[in-house]
Formats: C-alpha cells, structure tokens, sequence
C-alpha cells in the first residue's frame, strides 16, 4: 500500500516533541517536515484514501469527510497552541517529502509572511441573527373592503406587503454592515463569509452576519467589549461570539501581505 | 436577547488544556473546537478543495455542498438531544 503525506499546517520554532504522541488522520502519528525554517505539520495517509481517485470518492462520503475535517481541526489547534501556524486547507496530500521540501520552498515567502500575520493572533466568529416574526411590521390595519374595491384594494395590500419585505431585507443588510464595520474596525482585520443556511445548523431566526475576525490574543478583552457594545446598539439582533479558534480565515498563502 | 454568548466547550483531549500560546498574554485562552458547519465554511473555502501534489477540480461542488447539506442534517441530529 502506498502512502502519502498529509499536511495539516505550516509553523515556524516549532519543536518536534510537541507534536509527538499526537495522532492525526486514521490515528497516524504526526511529525513535522523542516525546510529553510518553515515546518509542516504531517502524518502519513493511504494514498488508497487520499490518491486522487480516492479524494474524489471519499469527499463524497460524509461520514469520511467530518472524520478527516475533524482531525485536521484537533491537529491544528494542538500545533496553534504551541508556535504561529497557518492551517492549509482540507485535504493538502503530498506524494513524498521530496515534493513537500519543494513545495515549501516555493511556498516560503508567502508562508512566512502568513505566520507574521497571524502571530499571537486567533480567529473568533461573530454571527448575528435576526427573528423575522418578531420583526414584522404590522400589517395593514382595517376589514378588507367589499364590493366594487375589494380586487384593487388586494392588490393594493399585496404590494404594501411587498415593500414592507424589502424595506425589512434592506435594514437587516444595513444592520449587518454596521455590526462587521463595528467590529472588524476594532480588530486586526475582518471577513465576512456566506451566511449559513438555518437547514446546517439549526440556528432559529435569519443568519444575517457570518463574520470573522483576526484578533490580537492581548486584545481580546476590547474585541469582546466592542461585540457586546454593538449587540446593545441593535436590540433586535441577537450576537452569538465564537472562539477563539486557529486563524483559518486568514493565513491564506495566496492573499495579498496586507490584509 | 442581546447577551453575545460566547462558545465555552472544554477540550482537553489532547493539549490538557493547560497550554498556552506564546503570545506573551498571559489571559490567553485555550483555543476552542470548531462546529463543523464552520470549519466546513473555512477549510473548503470557496470550493477549492485541493492543494499539495493533488489537484482535483470538483466540477461537482454542487454535488459536494448538496451532500454537505445532508451531512450537516445528520450531525445535527445527532448533537441536538430531542
């Protein structure tokens, strides 16, 4: 059987004794590759798994895909509390350290700069939902006329209703923006990412902010008070904080050096 | 309901919980685990799903994000006692 390897991170003064004892993927032991002071974080994998062919079928496979997304959070987290890392994404398989050392000579430049990003820096996640029913504008008033009116007075009301939609859309996307400007102004730097669909995770009301937000670890206390601030400013908004969790959103080795 | 709530879970799994990072800041908190439907968000990106030696381009993200809606449906289901 031959076998690849898994990287699940870069990191820099990383020592190997940390990640000894951890497991990653299928309970393989972790180890880390060095290159011109950049390591990545590795085990070994079953290129039956991770080949080409099967990352096509096993991406496919829910229960394969939340086992490996897992691991590869466990394994990141584990590393991030030891050195600056940045997370590569889901399933970065190397044929063999041969091609892994060249990639992280290629990769080194941008990586380094990555990891001056988001040192001493974490994730947190903002999310701001609003409750549709209970801010819905009242509905127009009075009995529905009889008679001759009753066909044009309907229509009068369906488009009232229309507008009422709109209007409604329109402050919860403003709300949404002032919440991420808030915030992302009182951090390192902010993204703001597809709102959830209710039907993955269960949130009740409208997921109008899936914000996230690199926050320096010695300012985290700020971040927190500015989240709290902006939930008060929006009384209909219900703020859910998350975090702190490894930076990655933002130690992308294809973004630009500034943020 | 403006309270933010703030994500508490204990793992301790494998850093003991007593490590801390080397910023300097010694309220540093441990770093927490990642719900699933938002690591999912982070590590697949915007579909681009592959780097390494490996290049695969899903034609079929659809058919990815479709099944991850299910997939999410059924962890759900499991974590949420009802």
């Amino acid at each position: 059987m031959s076998t690849g390897l898994y990287a699940y991170a870069l990191t820099r003064d990383a020592d190997e004794a940390e990640v000894v004892g951890v497991n990653g993927i299928s309970d393989a032991p972790l180890h880390l590759v060095d290159q011109d002071g950049l390591s990545a974080v590795v085990s070994e994998v079953s290129l039956d798994e991770f080949g080409e062919e099967g990352l096509r079928r096993n991406l496919e496979d829910l229960g394969w895909l939340e086992s490996v997304a897992l691991a590869h959070d466990r394994v990141t987290r584990h590393v991030a509390e030891h050195a600056p890392t940045a997370p590569l994404r889901l399933a970065t398989v190397f044929l063999g350290e041969d091609s892994l050392r060249a990639q992280l000579r290629q990769w080194h430049d941008q990586a380094e700069r990555a990891l001056d990003r988001i040192s001493g820096r974490s994730e947190w996640s903002v999310k701001a939902y609003v409750d549709p029913a209970a801010d819905d504008p009242a509905p127009t008033e009075g009995e529905p006329p009889k008679g001759a009116g009753a066909g044009r007075a309907y229509l009068e009301r369906r488009r009232e209703a229309t507008q009422r939609r709109e209007a409604r859309a329109q402050s919860w996307a403003s709300t949404a923006d002032e919440l991420h400007e808030a915030l992302a102004s009182g951090c390192v730097a902010g993204r703001r990412l597809a709102p959830q669909d209710r039907r993955l995770t269960g949130h009740t009301g409208e997921m109008v902010l899936n914000g996230t937000y690199l926050v320096d670890d010695a300012g985290v206390e700020s971040f927190r008070t500015s989240v709290e601030a902006a939930a008060a400013k929006h009384p209909k908004v219900r703020v859910e904080l998350a975090g702190p969790w490894p930076p990655y959103s933002f130690a992308s080795l294809d973004e630009p050096g500034t943020t | 309901m403006t309270e933010p709530t703030t994500s508490r879970t204990t793992d301790r799994d494998i850093t003991g919980g007593l490590v801390s990072r080397p910023s300097g800041n010694p309220a540093n908190e441990p770093l927490q685990p990642v719900a699933l439907v938002d690591l999912l968000d982070r590590l697949l990106g915007a579909g681009v799903v592959i780097s390494g030696d490996l290049v695969i381009s899903l034609a079929g993200v659809d058919l990815v994000q479709v099944r991850l809606h299910a997939l999410i449906a059924s962890v759900r289901a499991e974590m949420v006692p009802r």
